[in-house]
Order: C-alpha cells, then sequence, then structure tokens
C-alpha cells in the first residue's frame, strides 16, 4: 500500500508498524507451532485482545457500531503491514472484515448491533467466517428450517476460521424452498455446535481454522432469504482487494528478507548480492513487489471513487497479487539457500503463506471464470 | 543424399548430434536385463508404498511438527528390512546389484507418495556414490560390508555425504567457488592421518548414518588444491551428532549438524588427498577434485530429477483425484475443459522430466560413472555369478593396492572431457528441470483444489512444502543452470568466463 499517495493512512501505519514490530516479531516462531507445541491458548488469545483493543477489527465498521469507520485503503494498509511481519494476524483481522461486509451488505442492522456495542473482548467481537469459502462453489451446506421467530441450522461446514475461539459466526446455510443460500448469525458455544480439533494448514497457522457440525442450532438470518450470494458477491468484491493486500505485505517482507541476507552470506569469496544472476532475481522480486502495492494502492483508490468496474479490478487485482506473491516466496526462499527452507528464517512461513492467502474467497480458476463472465457479460 | 563421410562430419560439428540425441543411440545398447530388472525396482516401490509409505507419510509428518526432535528410526528399519540399503550397491561389493539407472524410477514411485521417504532411502545411495567415486577399493568393500550386515542383524548402516558448512554451501560444488569461499572444516596432517576439525550442515540422515563421507582441507585458504576426503565413522573419538534442522518439509529426513573436534582419521579411512591423487595420475589436485564432484553430483542430480518427478506426480495424482471426486455446479470437475487442460499440462511435466532424467542417466551409463558396470559382458558377467563367488575369488583383490589403481586410473584418466561435461550438464539440467516442474505442479494442484488443498489430511500441501527443498540441495537450481551452461552451452560462447564475473 503506498501511503504516500494517502498522507490521512500516516497516524494509522505508524500505530500498526510498532504494532507489528513490537508486539507480534518477537513471538512469529512460536505462534507459527501451532497448534502443536506448548503455545498456551491463552497467548494466542491475548493476542487477538491486543488487535481488539487497538481498533484493529473494527477498522471498516460504521463508528456506531463501535468501529473506526475507516475506508478500504486504511484496512489494506494494516493488513499489508502485519503480513509483512505474521500473516496470520491479517487472516484474523481479515476474517473480522469480511464477516462485519457480509452483515453491512445485508443491512442487518440488528445483528450488528447485537454483537458490537455488546462486545467485551476479542471473542464477542471476532466474528467467524469461513473466509476461504465462495459458499456458492459449496455442493454442501448446512439445512436451515424456520423454527419460531428464527431458524435452526443442521449439517456441517468445513474450515471455519476463528471457529475455536469467536463467540459468533457468520454461517451459510441453504434453507430448502429456496434456490440460493442465506447467511445467519449462529452463537458458537450452542449446545448443538460440534468442533472438531483445530487443523493443521499449510500457512497462517496462528489463526484457528476448523470444521464444524451443527445440529438444530438456532440461528438469526442476516438479511433477506436466498439473497446469501448476493451479500456474498458485494462483500467479496472489496474483500478481495484485502486479500491482495496481505500477499503484497508477504511479498514486501520476503524481498527485505532476501536483501539482507544476501547483502550478509558470502560466497565464492564476496556477498552473494554481487552476483548478478542474485540481482536478477532480486530485481524481479522488487519488480513484483512495486506493481503488487501499486495495484493495491489504485483498487483500493478506485473502491473509494467508486470508479465504474472497481469489482472486477479488486477481482483481477487479487488474482494477479497473488500469483505474484506465489512467485516471490519461491524465490525469497531460493535466495537463502538451505537457511531459507529452515524455521530459524522468515522466508519458509511466507512460501506457505502466500500460498494460503491465494486461496481465500474461493477456487483461484472459478474467480477468473466469474471475472471473465462479468467482462464479457 | 550425403556419403556416409560427410553424414559424420555434419554430425560432429557443434552441438554433436549424438550428445543432443543420447535416447536415439544409447537405449539399443542397454542390456534387455536390465529393463525387467527396472521393472521389479518398480515394482517393489509400488508394493512399498501400498504396505508402508502411503500408510506413514503423513502420520510420521505430523509427528515431527508435534514433536521436531523426533527422528523416525522406525521407518529407517522398514527400509533396511526391506532391503533397499543395499539393492543398489554392486555384487561385486556384496550388495544385489541392482542397475543403478532403476534407481531413479524407484525413487520417482517412492517421491510419489512421500518424497521424505524417498530421500530417507536415496541419500543412502549419495553416500554410497561418493565413497565409490574415490576409488579406494578397500575402503568400499569395508563400507559396503558394513551395509550388508546391517541388513541382515538388523541394525541399518547408513552412508551420509557430508560436505555442506555453515559459511560454505554452493562454494563446495564448485573448485572456483571453493577456491575463495569461507571454508572451516580442516584436517591437518600427522603421522598415521589426519586431524579433523570443523563442522558439517544440513548432513541428510545424517542422525541415521553410521559412515560418513567428509570433506576437509589442510587449507582453508586453498580448499580447491587442498582437499582431503575422510571416511568417518559414527563412535569415533572427536566426532558428535548435533541438532537437526527444523525444516519446512522432507521432515522424516532429518537434515543433521555434525561436529568434529580433534578428531583423528587414521590413514586406513583416508580415501583421497593431493598425495593419494599424485600416485595415480598427472592430473592436478584441482582438477580431479572437480572431476570427483561431477562424478557424485552426475550420479545425484539425476536422482533429484526423479524426485522432482514424484512430487511432480504426487501434485498431479492428488489433484487429479480430487477433481475426479468433486462437483461444480452441479457437474464433476474433470468434464470441464480448463480442468482437463490443467491435468494435462501436469501430466505432461511427469513425462518431460522422466525424459530429462533419462538423458542424465543415459550420460551415466555410457559416457560417466556408470560405463564400467553397463558394459554388456560386465553386466551379465556381474548379474549371473553367484555371490559366493565375489565372495571368494573377487573380495580378497580388493584389498590389495592394485586394485584401487586399475579403478582410480579408469575413473581418473579414462573419462575424457567431453564426456565429464555432457554427463554433469545433463544431470544438472535434468536436476533443475525436473524440481521446478515439481515445484510448478505442486502449485498448480494447490490452485486447482482452494481450500481442500490446504489441509493437512489433503497430502497437496506437504507435497508443496516437501518440493521445495528439491530446487536447493545438490547444488542450488541457479548452480546447475551455470554449469549446464559451462559445460554443454560455452563451446558455443567462447568470450564466457565463470565466477569471475
Amino acid at each position: 500500500m503506498l501511503t504516500a499517495l494517502n498522507n490521512d493512512l500516516k497516524p494509522f501505519e505508524d500505530l500498526i508498524t510498532k504494532f507489528s514490530r513490537e508486539e507480534l516479531k518477537p513471538h512469529v516462531e512460536v505462534h507459527d507451532r501451532y497448534p502443536f507445541g506448548d503455545l498456551d491458548v491463552d497467548v494466542i488469545e491475548a493476542g487477538f485482545n491486543k488487535i481488539y483493543d487497538l481498533g484493529f477489527l473494527g477498522i471498516m465498521l460504521p463508528e456506531k457500531y463501535t468501529g473506526i469507520g475507516q475506508g478500504i485503503s486504511t484496512l489494506c494498509m494494516m493488513l499489508g503491514h502485519v503480513a509483512e511481519v505474521d500473516a496470520s494476524y491479517s487472516l484474523i483481522i481479515f476474517t473480522s472484515a469480511l464477516s462485519q461486509e457480509i452483515i453491512l451488505s445485508a443491512q442487518a442492522d440488528s445483528i450488528a448491533e447485537r454483537i458490537y456495542p455488546k462486545a467485551k473482548d476479542a471473542k464477542e467481537y471476532l466474528v467467524a467466517f469461513p473466509s476461504f469459502t465462495d459458499p456458492g462453489q459449496s455442493k454442501t451446506l448446512p439445512e436451515a428450517s424456520p423454527s419460531g421467530k428464527g431458524y435452526t441450522l443442521t449439517g456441517k461446514l468445513d474450515y471455519l476460521v476463528l471457529g475455536s475461539f469467536s463467540k459468533w459466526a457468520v454461517i451459510p446455510a441453504r434453507i430448502s424452498s429456496n434456490r440460493g443460500y442465506s447467511f445467519f448469525l449462529v452463537n458458537l458455544n450452542d449446545r448443538g455446535v460440534t468442533k472438531s480439533e483445530p487443523i493443521f494448514s499449510l500457512g497462517l497457522h496462528a489463526c484457528p481454522i476448523i470444521d464444524i457440525s451443527l445440529n438444530n442450532v438456532s440461528a438469526r438470518i442476516i438479511g433477506e432469504e436466498g439473497e446469501g450470494e448476493r451479500y456474498f458477491e458485494t462483500a467479496s468484491k472489496i474483500m478481495h482487494a484485502a486479500a491482495a493486500s496481505i500477499n503484497a505485505g508477504i511479498i514486501r517482507g520476503s524481498l527485505r528478507e532476501a536483501m539482507d541476507y544476501t547483502k550478509e552470506r558470502e560466497q565464492g569469496g564476496r556477498p552473494v548480492i554481487n552476483w548478478s544472476e542474485v540481482r536478477m532475481i532480486l530485481a524481479n522480486m522488487a519488480i513484483k513487489a512495486k506493481v503488487a502495492e501499486l495495484c493495491v494502492t489504485q483498487t483500493c483508490r478506485a473502491i473509494e471513487e467508486n470508479l465504474k468496474d472497481w469489482g472486477m479490478i479488486s477481482i483481477a487485482t487479487a488474482l494477479h497479487v497473488h500469483d505474484l506473491a506465489c512467485e516471490v516466496v519461491t524465490d525469497g526462499v531460493q535466495l537463502l539457500g538451505g537457511n531459507g527452507y529452515m524455521k530459524d528464517y522468515g522466508q519458509e512461513k511466507r512460501y506457505r503463506d502466500a500460498r494460503q492467502v491465494q486461496a481465500l474467497l474461493g477456487l483461484a480458476p472459478l474467480k477468473k471464470l466469474v471475472l471473465i463472465k462479468e467482462i464479457v457479460g | 543424399m550425403l556419403k556416409r563421410s560427410k553424414v559424420k562430419s555434419y554430425t560432429k560439428k557443434f552441438p554433436r548430434f549424438e550428445n543432443e540425441s543420447l535416447s536415439l543411440y544409447y537405449a539399443p545398447r542397454m542390456p534387455k536385463a536390465m529393463i525387467k530388472e527396472t521393472e521389479e525396482a518398480v515394482a517393489l516401490a509400488r508394493k512399498f508404498n501400498d504396505e508402508v509409505a502411503r500408510p506413514l507419510s503423513l502420520e510420521l509428518d505430523r509427528k515431527t511438527h508435534e514433536d521436531p526432535d523426533y527422528l523416525p528410526v522406525e521407518l529407517v528399519k522398514k527400509a533396511n528390512e526391506w532391503g533397499f540399503y543395499t539393492m543398489w550397491i554392486p555384487k561385486l561389493f556384496g550388495g544385489k546389484g541392482f542397475n543403478l539407472p532403476s534407481i531413479s524410477y524407484f525413487l520417482e514411485e517412492v517421491g510419489s507418495v512421500c518424497v521424505g521417504i524417498a530421500n530417507v532411502i536415496g541419500v543412502h545411495y549419495l553416500g554410497m556414490a561418493a565413497c565409490m567415486m574415490l576409488s579406494n577399493t578397500r575402503i568400499i568393500k569395508r563400507v559396503m560390508n558394513d551395509v550388508v550386515e546391517g541388513e541382515k542383524t538388523g541394525e541399518p548402516c547408513l552412508i551420509s555425504y557430508c560436505i555442506t558448512e555453515p559459511t560454505a554451501g554452493t562454494d563446495v560444488e564448485e573448485v572456483d567457488l571453493e577456491a575463495k569461499g569461507r571454508l572451516g572444516c580442516h584436517a591437518r596432517k600427522v603421522p598415521g592421518g589426519y586431524i579433523l576439525n570443523g563442522s558439517k550442515i544440513f548432513i541428510s540422515n545424517g542422525h541415521f548414518s553410521t559412515w560418513n563421507v567428509v570433506y576437509a582441507y589442510t587449507d582453508l585458504k586453498k580448499g580447491a588444491d587442498t582437499k582431503v576426503a575422510l571416511m568417518v565413522k559414527r563412535g569415533m573419538k572427536g566426532f558428535s551428532l548435533g541438532t537437526h534442522e527444523n525444516k519446512m518439509g522432507q521432515r522424516v529426513c532429518p537434515a543433521s549438524v555434525l561436529n568434529f573436534e580433534d578428531c583423528f582419521v587414521p590413514d586406513e579411512l583416508v580415501a583421497m588427498d593431493p598425495d593419494i591423487i599424485k600416485s595415480y595420475t598427472k592430473k592436478t589436485p584441482r582438477n580431479v577434485n572437480m572431476q570427483h564432484i561431477d562424478y557424485v553430483f552426475s550420479i545425484s542430480r539425476a536422482g533429484v530429477g526423479a524426485f522432482g518427478v514424484g512430487v511432480a506426480r504426487g501434485a498431479f495424482e492428488t489433484a487429479m483425484k480430487y477433481a475426479n471426486e468433486t462437483e461444480i455446479d452441479g457437474k464433476p470437475m474433470v468434464t470441464y475443459e480448463w480442468v482437463q487442460c490443467r491435468l494435462a499440462e501436469m501430466y505432461a511435466n511427469v513425462r518431460l522430466g522422466r525424459l530429462a532424467y533419462t538423458e542424465a542417466n543415459l550420460a551415466n551409463q555410457h559416457r560417466g560413472a556408470y560405463n564400467i558396470l553397463q558394459m554388456k559382458p560386465i553386466y551379465y558377467y556381474l548379474k549371473y555369478l553367484p555371490v559366493s563367488y565375489f565372495k571368494k575369488v573377487i573380495a580378497p583383490l580388493l584389498d590389495k593396492p592394485i586394485a584401487t589403481w586399475i579403478l582410480s586410473k579408469w575413473y581418473i584418466d579414462w573419462q575424457k572431457p567431453d564426456d565429464q561435461h555432457l554427463t554433469t550438464g545433463l544431470a544438472s539440467l535434468a536436476k533443475f528441470s525436473c524440481t521446478d516442474l515439481g515445484v510448478r505442479n505442486c502449485q498448480m494442484a494447490l490452485e486447482l483444489m482452494g481450500k481442500a488443498g490446504l489441509r493437512h489430511d489433503s497430502g497437496a500441501e506437504k507435497i508443496i512444502r516437501d518440493a521445495k527443498l528439491l530446487q536447493i540441495y545438490e547444488g542450488t537450481n541457479q548452480l546447475n543452470r551455470i554449469n549446464l551452461f559451462k559445460s554443454i552451452v560455452a563451446p558455443a560462447c567462447p568470450k564466457a568466463t565463470f565466477f569471475e564475473e
């Protein structure tokens, strides 16, 4: 995110940079061991509460719901800086923002009122969401049945981000009488909710993900019946830019570590950085880093200025930046040689995290098909 | 049409047609029994995959994450029980004597399920190759005997190749860099042997191995000219194991730290030093050093190429399984053209990679290290004579200095520079091409599978973690590109210099 193009972001940037450097950096390796290792769940939760106290979990949420009412530029800038140090925390912030965007898209005031102003801590404020799922692509979603004033949900939902931590979740489910799907607010402490052990995934380890089973769980509908796809589309359009900003941050981190290392390490009696092929790889990484930054910055501008086709721009940016990130992090490991493959350095984590980020909001090839469908009409 | 002499004259011009098309020339010369032997190796790998590798792969990987200090000793014992550590030891030295190129196909098979497990088996043969290419028949016999004994007793005896140092990785794989590198493993000549000091890192299987082929230098400032190769056995005074690294992938195969503190290595375990080289050849120690590196890596890089094809296959098969089981908009995923095209490309990557390592193998068979074993009369002689014959008649000869002299002359003086360049160049080509294709297929699999591929239990995420190491070890893919250029392309670029920019 090029903050030079937007001076308003500077105070937030200073805050998030300081937080990432002081609060996240010292613990990256330990947090990455989750769900294994001696890491106390309390330590993770304390981290979540810190980002809650600093207001990072409600960046785009209107002030009337106790958010800080900023735009996508602020969110992307923050996600990028956090990702530069530990992208797991970017996923937490991303998921919080995504569930909020679903609620806002549905204009579900009563739901927002019920959650955010009453929340006492991160557990109550952070709303779990299946951030890697485009529900429209899912063959199996829980079934929703009307029950009294509300609904009950039954069935399975996989890969629910923050499901083991949060009190609330936004869950997509199908009502048998509707063609599409709808979103529901579910209390994850309900007795009918069964949670799996934390899923061991490729990357972003410090952000817990689980599968859940629902058995007649009470739920409140978010917005209208059968309108889930429309809400998701609206929310995901804007959140694609946010996903791109996470990978842009990972790219920056990878480039920085590669530069630092190749200046220090020697090969053939001189610093590795002085060999021309190494410089060529670094140059390619730097070009991709710049392009990624520019894409994210201009996409945010397009969104905030409500430019025609901003939704397509956002998806295109995400697809492109994710591709760039997967290439950069692979080179980033390579430039550190054997050390890059070891957990003592940050590059192997970025190699994993970038690919995990690429899968946010659904299958990448299907996003391409959606994009071309929108373009072609 | 052209006369035969003209045909020969044109095809011998650079790029020499024979060098560019090894399959055409050398496949017909292959002893036919090699094919059956290779089939047997592949079948054995598939059986092992069904019974051992597939059931254990994800479980062992998870265990190493739960406890980073965990070492899967039982896996090594299993491989030992299956006879994998002697399968490619020539019968001359008591092994089962499978033809050496067949190990590539075997490693591809096992690697398609778990390249970490394939490495636990394959890297032992890197140690064997290094030991054999040093040509000291007495030492080879002793070490291989221990491996064969280890199979009989159920206590695996593995060999590691120890060259990487904390401040020298790529430098130890190329003499021009070795001459200027920051080397740290020092060997001091003393009466009766050498005193070894220093550390080696990233040594695959280090915590499992009994024997270690260790490179050290009598003058750390002149590493390329003063290299010594020492055989260090576990338990020798002054040799200790350090930690093993916490790696991203291939976690069942430990990358170990080896420490040497005033470790005395007796003359009988000195496989190579500048004085020994002088007694066999007029070539300089530096040239012999490079030739030895080329011999070893020409073998091992073809093997890493097979690992690369293994992961490419693993990724392809995982993605195909997912596509077969998944529907998009109510239709099977495999009915969509975009899915078919991606799966076709992944399959093509597997086949292209296999062609690359096959060419590297053919170079080794006819112009490199395997040449002596692949000549038809010798191949059949070794294949059909009983082990007892080798034990009674040949084994005693291996202790004689003349045996070492013949093997050293054969390997050092017999090989023409053109052959050395071809074998090392094609091995590098196979190494970087296959491993790049492997990582490429992993990426494609993840893109095709989305969140399903991210879960550990899907297998896909492990493959992409495992695959990345292939682009780094046995020389980074950048070094291998330069080696290919230097070895095969450079004759067309007479002004080119290397490692001097």
